[in-house]
Protein backbone atom coordinates (compact mmCIF):
# COMPACT_ATOMS: atom_id res chain seq x y z
CA UNK A 1 0.00 0.00 0.00
CA UNK A 2 3.06 1.93 0.49
CA UNK A 3 4.40 1.97 -2.49
CA UNK A 4 0.86 2.62 -4.48
CA UNK A 5 1.00 5.78 -2.63
CA UNK A 6 4.58 6.72 -3.23
CA UNK A 7 3.85 6.42 -6.96
CA UNK A 8 0.39 8.10 -6.53
CA UNK A 9 2.04 11.00 -5.11
CA UNK A 10 4.42 11.42 -7.80
CA UNK A 11 1.97 11.36 -10.03
CA UNK A 12 0.43 14.18 -8.76
CA UNK A 13 4.08 16.18 -8.52
CA UNK A 14 4.39 15.06 -12.01
CA UNK A 15 1.38 16.42 -12.71
CA UNK A 16 2.06 19.48 -11.31
CA UNK A 17 5.30 19.78 -12.82
CA UNK A 18 4.57 19.46 -15.85
CA UNK A 19 2.33 22.61 -15.20
CA UNK A 20 -1.04 20.58 -15.91
CA UNK A 21 -2.26 20.75 -12.42
CA UNK A 22 -1.90 24.64 -12.64
CA UNK A 23 -2.79 24.74 -15.95
CA UNK A 24 -6.51 23.26 -14.53
CA UNK A 25 -6.47 25.08 -11.21
CA UNK A 26 -5.95 28.66 -13.55
CA UNK A 27 -9.20 27.68 -15.98
CA UNK A 28 -11.11 26.81 -12.83
CA UNK A 29 -9.85 29.98 -11.10
CA UNK A 30 -10.71 32.10 -14.25
CA UNK A 31 -14.42 30.32 -14.35
CA UNK A 32 -14.64 30.82 -11.02
CA UNK A 33 -14.04 34.50 -11.39
CA UNK A 34 -16.31 34.94 -14.05
CA UNK A 35 -19.34 33.32 -12.43
CA UNK A 36 -18.32 35.55 -9.46
CA UNK A 37 -18.78 38.55 -11.36
CA UNK A 38 -22.01 37.00 -12.89
CA UNK A 39 -23.42 36.49 -9.50
CA UNK A 40 -21.89 40.11 -8.39
CA UNK A 41 -22.98 41.84 -11.46
CA UNK A 42 -26.17 40.53 -12.81
CA UNK A 43 -29.76 39.67 -11.39
CA UNK A 44 -28.75 35.86 -11.75
CA UNK A 45 -32.24 34.33 -10.68
CA UNK A 46 -34.03 36.53 -13.51
CA UNK A 47 -30.92 35.51 -16.17
CA UNK A 48 -31.26 31.83 -15.74
CA UNK A 49 -34.88 31.71 -14.48
CA UNK A 50 -36.40 31.47 -18.03
CA UNK A 51 -34.12 29.33 -19.17
CA UNK A 52 -35.62 26.52 -21.33
CA UNK A 53 -33.97 22.90 -22.21
CA UNK A 54 -35.85 21.62 -25.30
CA UNK A 55 -38.58 24.22 -25.48
CA UNK A 56 -39.34 23.27 -21.76
CA UNK A 57 -39.20 24.80 -18.91
CA UNK A 58 -36.37 23.49 -15.97
CA UNK A 59 -38.82 21.58 -13.29
CA UNK A 60 -37.92 21.89 -9.53
CA UNK A 61 -38.56 24.31 -6.61
CA UNK A 62 -35.95 26.81 -8.05
CA UNK A 63 -35.50 26.57 -11.85
CA UNK A 64 -32.76 29.17 -11.88
CA UNK A 65 -30.55 27.17 -9.79
CA UNK A 66 -31.32 23.73 -11.81
CA UNK A 67 -30.71 26.19 -15.35
CA UNK A 68 -26.96 27.43 -13.69
CA UNK A 69 -26.44 24.26 -12.80
CA UNK A 70 -26.98 22.50 -15.98
CA UNK A 71 -24.86 25.58 -17.92
CA UNK A 72 -21.99 25.10 -15.55
CA UNK A 73 -21.81 21.06 -15.32
CA UNK A 74 -22.58 20.26 -19.03
CA UNK A 75 -19.46 22.50 -20.42
CA UNK A 76 -17.54 21.27 -17.44
CA UNK A 77 -17.73 17.46 -18.30
CA UNK A 78 -17.26 17.77 -21.82
CA UNK A 79 -14.63 20.10 -21.90
CA UNK A 80 -12.89 19.03 -18.42
CA UNK A 81 -12.81 15.48 -19.37
CA UNK A 82 -11.35 16.55 -22.86
CA UNK A 83 -8.34 18.60 -21.16
CA UNK A 84 -7.71 15.70 -18.53
CA UNK A 85 -7.60 13.04 -21.13
CA UNK A 86 -5.06 15.27 -22.74
CA UNK A 87 -3.13 15.62 -19.72
CA UNK A 88 -2.60 12.52 -18.59
CA UNK A 89 -2.39 10.41 -21.49
CA UNK A 90 1.33 10.60 -21.15
CA UNK A 91 1.79 9.31 -17.43
CA UNK A 92 1.70 5.35 -18.72
CA UNK A 93 4.16 5.92 -21.96
CA UNK A 94 6.31 8.04 -19.28
CA UNK A 95 6.91 5.91 -16.98
CA UNK A 96 7.55 3.32 -19.59
CA UNK A 97 10.77 5.22 -21.23
CA UNK A 98 14.16 3.54 -20.62
CA UNK A 99 16.20 4.17 -18.12
CA UNK A 100 12.65 5.26 -15.99
CA UNK A 101 11.06 1.80 -15.50
CA UNK A 102 14.19 -0.25 -15.12
CA UNK A 103 14.63 1.81 -12.05
CA UNK A 104 11.36 1.15 -10.98
CA UNK A 105 11.13 -2.46 -11.58
CA UNK A 106 14.05 -2.65 -9.74
CA UNK A 107 13.16 -1.54 -6.53
CA UNK A 108 10.58 -3.93 -3.76
CA UNK A 109 8.11 -2.81 -5.66
CA UNK A 110 4.90 -5.28 -8.05
CA UNK A 111 4.16 -4.33 -11.33
CA UNK A 112 0.53 -4.41 -9.72
CA UNK A 113 1.40 -1.71 -7.07
CA UNK A 114 3.26 0.09 -10.23
CA UNK A 115 -0.58 0.63 -12.38
CA UNK A 116 -2.42 1.24 -8.98
CA UNK A 117 -0.22 4.00 -8.59
CA UNK A 118 -0.34 5.53 -11.22
CA UNK A 119 -3.94 5.35 -11.72
CA UNK A 120 -4.89 6.76 -7.75
CA UNK A 121 -2.46 9.03 -8.83
CA UNK A 122 -3.97 10.37 -12.36
CA UNK A 123 -7.30 10.24 -10.56
CA UNK A 124 -6.24 12.18 -7.45
CA UNK A 125 -5.00 15.39 -9.67
CA UNK A 126 -8.22 15.39 -11.81
CA UNK A 127 -10.78 15.42 -9.02
CA UNK A 128 -9.15 17.81 -7.16
CA UNK A 129 -9.22 19.99 -9.40
CA UNK A 130 -12.45 19.40 -10.48
CA UNK A 131 -13.87 19.52 -6.73
CA UNK A 132 -12.12 22.91 -6.15
CA UNK A 133 -14.05 24.08 -9.06
CA UNK A 134 -17.49 22.39 -8.27
CA UNK A 135 -17.05 23.43 -4.63
CA UNK A 136 -16.50 27.25 -5.78
CA UNK A 137 -19.25 27.16 -7.62
CA UNK A 138 -21.73 25.12 -4.88
CA UNK A 139 -20.25 28.64 -2.31
CA UNK A 140 -21.69 30.42 -4.77
CA UNK A 141 -24.70 29.19 -5.81
CA UNK A 142 -25.89 28.80 -1.90
CA UNK A 143 -24.73 32.02 -1.31
CA UNK A 144 -26.41 33.94 -4.36
CA UNK A 145 -30.09 31.73 -4.39
CA UNK A 146 -29.77 30.33 -1.24
CA UNK A 147 -29.30 26.61 -2.50
CA UNK A 148 -27.04 24.76 -0.46
CA UNK A 149 -27.97 21.30 -1.77
CA UNK A 150 -24.45 18.73 -1.39
CA UNK A 151 -26.52 16.73 -4.56
CA UNK A 152 -24.28 19.21 -6.65
CA UNK A 153 -21.11 18.68 -4.92
CA UNK A 154 -21.81 14.85 -5.59
CA UNK A 155 -21.24 16.20 -9.36
CA UNK A 156 -17.56 16.24 -8.82
CA UNK A 157 -17.49 12.52 -7.98
CA UNK A 158 -18.90 11.17 -11.02
CA UNK A 159 -16.92 13.55 -13.37
CA UNK A 160 -13.68 11.96 -11.67
CA UNK A 161 -15.69 8.67 -12.10
CA UNK A 162 -15.79 8.74 -15.99
CA UNK A 163 -12.47 10.50 -15.69
CA UNK A 164 -11.43 6.90 -13.72
CA UNK A 165 -13.28 4.85 -16.27
CA UNK A 166 -11.48 6.43 -19.54
CA UNK A 167 -8.06 7.08 -17.82
CA UNK A 168 -8.11 3.18 -17.07
CA UNK A 169 -8.74 2.48 -20.89
CA UNK A 170 -5.51 4.73 -21.55
CA UNK A 171 -3.49 2.87 -18.73
CA UNK A 172 -4.32 -0.25 -20.86
CA UNK A 173 -3.60 1.23 -23.74
CA UNK A 174 -0.83 2.94 -22.85
CA UNK A 175 0.47 -0.26 -21.48
CA UNK A 176 0.18 -2.51 -24.50
CA UNK A 177 0.78 0.18 -27.03
CA UNK A 178 3.58 2.80 -25.15
CA UNK A 179 1.60 5.48 -27.42
CA UNK A 180 0.12 8.84 -25.81
CA UNK A 181 -0.80 9.56 -28.88
CA UNK A 182 -2.85 5.99 -29.49
CA UNK A 183 -4.16 6.12 -26.17
CA UNK A 184 -5.43 9.71 -26.09
CA UNK A 185 -6.96 9.11 -29.93
CA UNK A 186 -8.91 5.83 -28.67
CA UNK A 187 -10.33 8.04 -25.65
CA UNK A 188 -11.56 11.29 -27.30
CA UNK A 189 -13.25 8.18 -30.31
CA UNK A 190 -15.30 6.49 -27.32
CA UNK A 191 -16.11 9.39 -25.15
CA UNK A 192 -16.65 11.67 -27.83
CA UNK A 193 -18.06 9.12 -30.58
CA UNK A 194 -18.96 5.96 -29.71
CA UNK A 195 -20.45 6.30 -26.22
CA UNK A 196 -22.97 9.12 -27.73
CA UNK A 197 -23.33 6.65 -30.93
CA UNK A 198 -23.75 3.36 -29.05
CA UNK A 199 -26.12 5.62 -26.60
CA UNK A 200 -28.78 6.15 -29.30
CA UNK A 201 -28.50 2.58 -30.17
CA UNK A 202 -32.54 2.21 -29.83
CA UNK A 203 -33.40 4.95 -32.14
CA UNK A 204 -30.92 4.07 -34.98
CA UNK A 205 -32.04 0.59 -35.03
CA UNK A 206 -35.76 1.82 -35.50
CA UNK A 207 -34.31 3.18 -38.39
CA UNK A 208 -32.22 0.47 -39.31
CA UNK A 209 -34.80 -2.37 -38.79
CA UNK A 210 -31.77 -5.20 -38.15
CA UNK A 211 -31.94 -7.35 -35.41
CA UNK A 212 -28.42 -8.29 -36.42
CA UNK A 213 -27.34 -4.86 -36.13
CA UNK A 214 -29.12 -4.57 -32.81
CA UNK A 215 -27.60 -6.88 -31.43
CA UNK A 216 -23.93 -5.97 -32.22
CA UNK A 217 -24.88 -2.22 -31.21
CA UNK A 218 -26.00 -3.75 -27.65
CA UNK A 219 -22.72 -5.93 -27.64
CA UNK A 220 -20.67 -2.96 -27.68
CA UNK A 221 -22.85 -0.29 -25.55
CA UNK A 222 -21.49 -3.02 -23.11
CA UNK A 223 -18.07 -2.94 -23.56
CA UNK A 224 -17.32 0.34 -24.16
CA UNK A 225 -17.22 2.71 -21.48
CA UNK A 226 -20.87 3.85 -21.47
CA UNK A 227 -19.79 7.77 -20.83
CA UNK A 228 -22.77 9.67 -22.38
CA UNK A 229 -24.52 8.18 -20.21
CA UNK A 230 -22.54 8.87 -17.25
CA UNK A 231 -22.89 12.44 -18.46
CA UNK A 232 -27.10 11.83 -17.91
CA UNK A 233 -26.56 10.70 -14.51
CA UNK A 234 -24.34 13.62 -13.67
CA UNK A 235 -27.17 15.86 -14.65
CA UNK A 236 -29.81 13.99 -12.51
CA UNK A 237 -27.32 13.89 -9.17
CA UNK A 238 -26.86 17.69 -9.73
CA UNK A 239 -30.46 18.55 -9.94
CA UNK A 240 -31.30 16.60 -7.07
CA UNK A 241 -33.44 14.18 -9.52
CA UNK A 242 -33.74 10.37 -9.30
CA UNK A 243 -31.36 7.86 -10.71
CA UNK A 244 -33.65 6.30 -13.47
CA UNK A 245 -30.72 3.16 -14.04
CA UNK A 246 -27.65 2.64 -12.07
CA UNK A 247 -26.35 0.05 -15.06
CA UNK A 248 -24.00 2.23 -16.61
CA UNK A 249 -22.27 2.88 -12.89
CA UNK A 250 -21.98 -0.94 -12.53
CA UNK A 251 -20.60 -1.41 -15.77
CA UNK A 252 -18.11 1.21 -15.70
CA UNK A 253 -16.68 0.22 -12.53
CA UNK A 254 -16.58 -3.47 -14.03
CA UNK A 255 -14.89 -2.04 -17.31
CA UNK A 256 -12.50 0.11 -14.60
CA UNK A 257 -11.87 -3.21 -12.91
CA UNK A 258 -11.52 -5.36 -16.07
CA UNK A 259 -8.96 -3.00 -17.94
CA UNK A 260 -6.57 -2.20 -14.78
CA UNK A 261 -6.54 -6.19 -14.20
CA UNK A 262 -6.22 -6.46 -17.79
CA UNK A 263 -3.17 -4.10 -17.89
CA UNK A 264 -1.25 -5.80 -15.16
CA UNK A 265 -1.30 -8.79 -16.48
CA UNK A 266 0.23 -7.56 -19.72
CA UNK A 267 2.60 -5.47 -18.11
CA UNK A 268 3.80 -8.72 -15.98
CA UNK A 269 4.27 -10.48 -18.98
CA UNK A 270 6.14 -7.74 -20.74
CA UNK A 271 10.02 -7.44 -20.73
CA UNK A 272 11.73 -4.09 -20.41
CA UNK B 1 27.51 -17.70 -0.05
CA UNK B 2 26.78 -16.92 -3.10
CA UNK B 3 25.02 -13.79 -3.81
CA UNK B 4 23.93 -14.50 -7.02
CA UNK B 5 23.17 -17.61 -8.94
CA UNK B 6 22.41 -18.47 -12.47
CA UNK B 7 21.73 -22.23 -13.78
CA UNK B 8 21.77 -22.17 -17.50
CA UNK B 9 20.02 -19.02 -18.06
CA UNK B 10 18.66 -18.56 -21.40
CA UNK B 11 16.66 -15.65 -23.11
CA UNK B 12 14.78 -15.28 -26.35
CA UNK B 13 13.43 -12.26 -27.06
CA UNK B 14 10.39 -12.47 -29.32
CA UNK B 15 10.76 -11.69 -33.16
CA UNK B 16 9.72 -7.77 -33.64
CA UNK B 17 8.93 -5.99 -37.21
CA UNK B 18 11.53 -7.50 -39.54
CA UNK B 19 14.23 -9.04 -37.31
CA UNK B 20 14.00 -12.58 -36.13
CA UNK B 21 14.01 -13.73 -33.02
CA UNK B 22 17.43 -12.82 -30.64
CA UNK B 23 19.18 -15.61 -28.19
CA UNK B 24 20.39 -12.78 -25.87
CA UNK B 25 21.80 -15.18 -23.15
CA UNK B 26 22.46 -18.52 -24.36
CA UNK B 27 22.79 -21.45 -20.86
CA UNK B 28 24.78 -18.83 -18.60
CA UNK B 29 26.25 -20.17 -15.31
CA UNK B 30 27.80 -18.17 -12.87
CA UNK B 31 27.85 -17.56 -9.22
CA UNK B 32 28.99 -14.39 -7.98
CA UNK B 33 30.11 -14.71 -4.06
CA UNK B 34 29.65 -12.54 -0.88
CA UNK B 35 31.90 -9.23 -0.32
CA UNK B 36 33.45 -9.66 -4.18
CA UNK B 37 33.58 -7.00 -6.58
CA UNK B 38 32.50 -9.12 -9.93
CA UNK B 39 32.97 -7.68 -13.55
CA UNK B 40 30.77 -8.57 -16.55
CA UNK B 41 32.42 -7.87 -19.60
CA UNK B 42 31.36 -8.80 -23.15
CA UNK B 43 30.94 -6.93 -26.59
CA UNK B 44 27.69 -4.66 -27.14
CA UNK B 45 24.98 -6.73 -27.60
CA UNK B 46 27.03 -9.77 -26.01
CA UNK B 47 23.53 -10.15 -23.03
CA UNK B 48 25.54 -8.13 -19.94
CA UNK B 49 22.67 -5.89 -19.50
CA UNK B 50 20.06 -8.92 -20.12
CA UNK B 51 21.70 -10.70 -17.41
CA UNK B 52 21.40 -7.98 -14.88
CA UNK B 53 18.08 -7.77 -16.00
CA UNK B 54 16.65 -10.82 -15.36
CA UNK B 55 18.53 -11.08 -11.79
CA UNK B 56 16.12 -7.61 -11.21
CA UNK B 57 13.24 -8.90 -12.39
CA UNK B 58 13.12 -6.47 -15.20
CA UNK B 59 13.75 -9.21 -17.98
CA UNK B 60 11.98 -12.72 -17.74
CA UNK B 61 14.24 -15.82 -18.37
CA UNK B 62 13.10 -18.07 -20.85
CA UNK B 63 14.54 -20.78 -19.07
CA UNK B 64 17.45 -21.80 -16.34
CA UNK B 65 17.67 -20.54 -12.79
CA UNK B 66 18.44 -17.16 -11.29
CA UNK B 67 18.67 -16.30 -7.72
CA UNK B 68 19.90 -13.59 -6.30
CA UNK B 69 20.31 -13.41 -2.13
CA UNK B 70 19.61 -16.82 -1.97
CA UNK B 71 16.03 -16.01 -3.40
CA UNK B 72 14.68 -16.73 -6.68
CA UNK B 73 14.79 -13.23 -8.56
CA UNK B 74 10.69 -13.38 -9.25
CA UNK B 75 10.41 -12.87 -5.53
CA UNK B 76 10.14 -8.86 -5.92
CA UNK B 77 10.26 -7.79 -1.97
CA UNK B 78 14.17 -9.21 -1.85
CA UNK B 79 14.92 -6.14 -4.21
CA UNK B 80 14.71 -4.09 -0.70
CA UNK B 81 18.32 -5.25 -0.64
CA UNK B 82 19.25 -4.80 -3.75
CA UNK B 83 20.43 -0.87 -4.74
CA UNK B 84 21.03 -0.60 -8.90
CA UNK B 85 22.49 1.98 -11.29
CA UNK B 86 20.84 1.46 -14.80
CA UNK B 87 22.87 2.64 -18.33
CA UNK B 88 21.39 6.02 -19.06
CA UNK B 89 19.05 5.86 -16.19
CA UNK B 90 16.38 8.82 -15.99
CA UNK B 91 15.22 10.17 -12.87
CA UNK B 92 11.92 12.22 -12.57
CA UNK B 93 13.64 15.76 -13.69
CA UNK B 94 11.37 17.95 -11.25
CA UNK B 95 12.70 16.41 -8.17
CA UNK B 96 16.13 17.99 -6.81
CA UNK B 97 18.64 15.88 -5.76
CA UNK B 98 17.65 15.14 -2.26
CA UNK B 99 13.95 14.06 -4.22
CA UNK B 100 15.42 12.13 -5.92
CA UNK B 101 16.83 10.22 -2.93
CA UNK B 102 13.87 10.69 -0.70
CA UNK B 103 11.79 9.16 -3.63
CA UNK B 104 13.64 5.63 -4.15
CA UNK B 105 13.93 5.77 -0.59
CA UNK B 106 10.21 5.39 0.22
CA UNK B 107 10.33 3.10 -3.20
CA UNK B 108 12.55 1.05 -1.70
CA UNK B 109 10.27 0.40 2.04
CA UNK B 110 12.48 2.49 4.33
CA UNK B 111 10.96 4.57 6.90
CA UNK B 112 11.19 8.45 6.50
CA UNK B 113 13.47 8.85 9.41
CA UNK B 114 15.96 6.31 8.12
CA UNK B 115 15.52 7.94 4.97
CA UNK B 116 16.54 11.45 6.44
CA UNK B 117 19.64 10.23 8.11
CA UNK B 118 21.54 8.72 4.91
CA UNK B 119 20.54 11.38 2.52
CA UNK B 120 23.96 13.56 3.47
CA UNK B 121 25.96 11.60 4.42
CA UNK B 122 25.62 9.57 0.83
CA UNK B 123 25.78 12.70 -1.09
CA UNK B 124 29.10 13.70 0.58
CA UNK B 125 30.26 10.30 -0.39
CA UNK B 126 29.67 10.67 -3.70
CA UNK B 127 30.13 14.93 -3.76
CA UNK B 128 27.06 16.06 -4.22
CA UNK B 129 25.90 17.30 -1.07
CA UNK B 130 26.15 20.97 -2.45
CA UNK B 131 23.61 20.38 -4.94
CA UNK B 132 21.34 18.57 -2.73
CA UNK B 133 18.69 21.64 -3.37
CA UNK B 134 19.02 22.30 -7.36
CA UNK B 135 16.83 20.54 -9.74
CA UNK B 136 18.04 17.41 -11.42
CA UNK B 137 17.29 18.74 -14.73
CA UNK B 138 20.29 21.18 -14.41
CA UNK B 139 22.86 18.67 -13.58
CA UNK B 140 25.46 17.65 -15.86
CA UNK B 141 25.84 14.02 -17.29
CA UNK B 142 28.95 13.26 -14.74
CA UNK B 143 26.55 14.89 -11.66
CA UNK B 144 23.59 12.08 -12.64
CA UNK B 145 25.58 9.38 -12.28
CA UNK B 146 27.17 10.39 -8.82
CA UNK B 147 23.83 10.93 -8.11
CA UNK B 148 22.62 7.63 -9.88
CA UNK B 149 25.41 5.86 -7.38
CA UNK B 150 23.88 7.56 -4.06
CA UNK B 151 20.27 6.47 -5.23
CA UNK B 152 21.33 3.13 -5.13
CA UNK B 153 23.34 3.07 -1.80
CA UNK B 154 19.99 4.91 -0.26
CA UNK B 155 18.54 1.53 1.01
CA UNK B 156 22.21 0.00 2.24
CA UNK B 157 21.67 -2.52 -0.35
CA UNK B 158 23.85 -5.74 0.50
CA UNK B 159 24.52 -6.14 -3.46
CA UNK B 160 24.66 -3.25 -5.90
CA UNK B 161 24.31 -3.75 -9.47
CA UNK B 162 26.59 -0.70 -11.72
CA UNK B 163 25.91 -0.22 -15.20
CA UNK B 164 28.23 1.82 -16.52
CA UNK B 165 28.72 4.02 -13.12
CA UNK B 166 31.47 6.06 -14.74
CA UNK B 167 30.05 6.91 -17.74
CA UNK B 168 30.46 10.52 -18.40
CA UNK B 169 32.67 11.16 -15.44
CA UNK B 170 36.28 13.02 -15.69
CA UNK B 171 39.12 11.17 -14.49
CA UNK B 172 39.39 12.22 -11.15
CA UNK B 173 35.58 11.36 -11.01
CA UNK B 174 36.50 7.85 -12.04
CA UNK B 175 39.03 7.58 -9.48
CA UNK B 176 37.05 8.44 -6.71
CA UNK B 177 34.12 6.54 -8.25
CA UNK B 178 36.70 3.30 -7.46
CA UNK B 179 37.33 4.27 -4.46
CA UNK B 180 33.61 4.31 -3.47
CA UNK B 181 33.54 0.71 -4.49
CA UNK B 182 36.43 -0.17 -3.00
CA UNK B 183 34.89 0.94 0.37
CA UNK B 184 31.88 -0.63 -0.32
CA UNK B 185 33.35 -3.89 -0.29
CA UNK B 186 35.81 -3.31 2.11
CA UNK B 187 32.14 -3.13 4.42
CA UNK B 188 31.20 -6.66 3.00
CA UNK B 189 28.90 -5.29 -0.01
CA UNK B 190 28.76 -7.46 -3.31
CA UNK B 191 29.29 -5.20 -5.88
CA UNK B 192 28.51 -6.46 -9.95
CA UNK B 193 30.18 -4.11 -12.11
CA UNK B 194 29.59 -3.79 -16.32
CA UNK B 195 31.79 -1.49 -17.95
CA UNK B 196 33.43 -1.05 -21.24
CA UNK B 197 36.65 0.26 -19.02
CA UNK B 198 38.09 -2.52 -18.73
CA UNK B 199 41.38 -0.60 -17.01
CA UNK B 200 38.78 -0.01 -14.33
CA UNK B 201 37.46 -3.39 -13.97
CA UNK B 202 41.08 -4.72 -13.59
CA UNK B 203 41.77 -1.93 -10.93
CA UNK B 204 38.93 -2.91 -8.80
CA UNK B 205 36.73 -6.22 -9.73
CA UNK B 206 38.54 -9.61 -7.97
CA UNK B 207 36.53 -11.75 -10.68
CA UNK B 208 35.34 -11.23 -13.70
CA UNK B 209 33.23 -12.97 -16.62
CA UNK B 210 33.15 -12.03 -20.25
CA UNK B 211 30.14 -13.30 -22.17
CA UNK B 212 29.75 -12.94 -25.93
CA UNK B 213 26.85 -13.45 -27.96
CA UNK B 214 25.23 -14.75 -25.10
CA UNK B 215 27.47 -16.93 -23.87
CA UNK B 216 30.03 -16.99 -21.06
CA UNK B 217 33.07 -17.81 -22.23
CA UNK B 218 35.58 -17.31 -19.52
CA UNK B 219 35.14 -16.78 -15.54
CA UNK B 220 37.53 -16.56 -12.82
CA UNK B 221 39.58 -13.64 -10.85
CA UNK B 222 41.70 -11.55 -12.72
CA UNK B 223 44.91 -12.69 -11.58
CA UNK B 224 43.76 -15.85 -13.25
CA UNK B 225 42.30 -14.48 -16.29
CA UNK B 226 45.07 -12.05 -16.65
CA UNK B 227 48.06 -14.72 -16.23
CA UNK B 228 49.05 -16.83 -19.21
CA UNK B 229 49.83 -20.29 -18.50
CA UNK B 230 52.28 -21.46 -21.16
CA UNK B 231 54.40 -18.34 -21.44
CA UNK B 232 57.05 -17.67 -18.20
CA UNK B 233 59.66 -14.67 -18.61
CA UNK B 234 63.44 -15.75 -17.26
CA UNK B 235 65.86 -13.67 -15.65
CA UNK B 236 69.39 -14.92 -15.54
CA UNK B 237 71.94 -14.20 -13.21
CA UNK B 238 74.72 -14.40 -14.83
CA UNK B 239 75.34 -14.69 -19.12
CA UNK B 240 73.42 -13.09 -21.59
CA UNK B 241 70.25 -14.16 -22.91
CA UNK B 242 71.86 -14.54 -26.50
CA UNK B 243 73.73 -17.59 -25.31
CA UNK B 244 70.74 -19.05 -23.43
CA UNK B 245 69.14 -19.00 -26.89
CA UNK B 246 72.21 -20.02 -28.94
CA UNK B 247 72.31 -22.86 -26.64
CA UNK B 248 68.38 -24.10 -26.14
CA UNK B 249 66.75 -21.75 -29.20
CA UNK B 250 66.79 -25.04 -31.02
CA UNK B 251 65.22 -27.17 -28.35
CA UNK B 252 62.83 -24.73 -26.94
CA UNK B 253 60.59 -22.02 -28.53
CA UNK B 254 62.33 -18.85 -26.73
CA UNK B 255 62.32 -15.00 -27.50
CA UNK B 256 65.10 -12.57 -26.38
CA UNK B 257 63.74 -9.87 -24.16
CA UNK B 258 66.90 -7.61 -23.23
CA UNK B 259 70.52 -8.38 -21.75
CA UNK B 260 69.48 -10.82 -19.57
CA UNK B 261 65.95 -11.23 -19.95
CA UNK B 262 63.73 -13.55 -22.36
CA UNK B 263 60.38 -15.34 -22.24
CA UNK B 264 59.81 -19.42 -23.27
CA UNK B 265 56.63 -20.81 -24.29
CA UNK B 266 56.00 -24.47 -23.07
CA UNK B 267 53.21 -26.59 -23.55
CA UNK B 268 53.59 -27.51 -19.94
CA UNK B 269 54.26 -27.51 -16.92
CA UNK B 270 56.80 -31.08 -17.63
CA UNK B 271 58.39 -29.30 -20.57
CA UNK B 272 58.83 -26.23 -18.22
CA UNK B 273 60.75 -27.92 -15.63
CA UNK B 274 62.74 -29.80 -18.02
CA UNK B 275 64.32 -26.96 -19.72
CA UNK B 276 64.72 -25.35 -16.36
CA UNK B 277 66.73 -28.47 -15.70
CA UNK B 278 68.70 -28.48 -18.97
CA UNK B 279 70.03 -24.42 -17.80
CA UNK B 280 70.94 -25.36 -14.22
CA UNK B 281 72.62 -28.51 -15.30
CA UNK B 282 74.45 -26.15 -18.16
CA UNK B 283 75.77 -24.08 -14.82
CA UNK B 284 73.26 -20.84 -15.32
CA UNK B 285 72.03 -19.14 -12.54
CA UNK B 286 68.45 -18.32 -12.84
CA UNK B 287 66.94 -14.99 -11.06
CA UNK B 288 63.85 -15.18 -11.40
CA UNK B 289 60.51 -17.35 -13.79
CA UNK B 290 57.71 -15.41 -13.94
CA UNK B 291 54.65 -16.49 -15.78
CA UNK B 292 53.50 -13.74 -18.13
CA UNK B 293 50.55 -11.28 -17.40
CA UNK B 294 49.08 -9.87 -19.86
CA UNK B 295 46.38 -6.49 -19.24
CA UNK B 296 42.42 -7.41 -19.01
CA UNK B 297 42.14 -5.53 -22.65
CA UNK B 298 44.78 -8.00 -24.56
CA UNK B 299 43.41 -11.14 -22.79
CA UNK B 300 39.82 -9.98 -23.42
CA UNK B 301 40.32 -9.14 -27.50
CA UNK B 302 42.08 -12.61 -27.82
CA UNK B 303 39.39 -14.70 -26.04
CA UNK B 304 36.31 -12.62 -28.06
CA UNK B 305 38.30 -13.53 -30.76
CA UNK B 306 38.88 -16.98 -30.18
CA UNK B 307 35.76 -17.26 -29.57
CA UNK B 308 34.68 -15.60 -32.43
CA UNK B 309 36.79 -18.32 -34.81
CA UNK B 310 40.05 -15.91 -34.68
CA UNK B 311 40.20 -12.34 -36.28
CA UNK B 312 39.93 -12.40 -40.12
CA UNK B 313 39.11 -16.49 -40.57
Amino acid sequence: MNNVWTISKLTFREAFSRKIFLFFAGISTFLLLVFLAVFLFTDVAALFGSVKINGKELSGSNPAVAAIKLFILNPLYGFGLFLAIFSSASFIPHMLEKGNIDLLLSKPISRRQLILGKFFGGVAVVFVNVFYLVFGLWLMIGYGLGDWSVDFLLASLVITFVFALLYSLMILLGIVSRSSVLAMMISYLVFLILSPVLSSREIISTFLNSEIFSAVMNFFYYVVPQTSDLGSILNSIALGNPIESYSPIIVSLAFIVAAIEFSVFVFSKKDY
Amino acid sequence: MNIVEVENLTKIFSASGKSGAVKALDGVTLSVGEGTIFGLLGPNGAGKTTLVKILLGIVRPTSGNAKLLGEDVSHYKIKSRVGYLPENHKFPNFLTGEGVMKYFGELAGMKKSEIENRIDPLLSLVKMKKWKRTKIKSYSKGMMQRLGIAQALINNPDVIFLDEPTDGVDPIGRKEIRDILLKLKNEGKTIFLNSHLLSEIEMVCNSIAILNKGKLIREGTVEEITTTKEIYDFEIAEGSATDILAKFGTAYSLVAKGNAAFSGKFDDVDRLNSFIDSMRGAGVLIKSVVPKKVSLEDMFISVIEDSEGGKNE
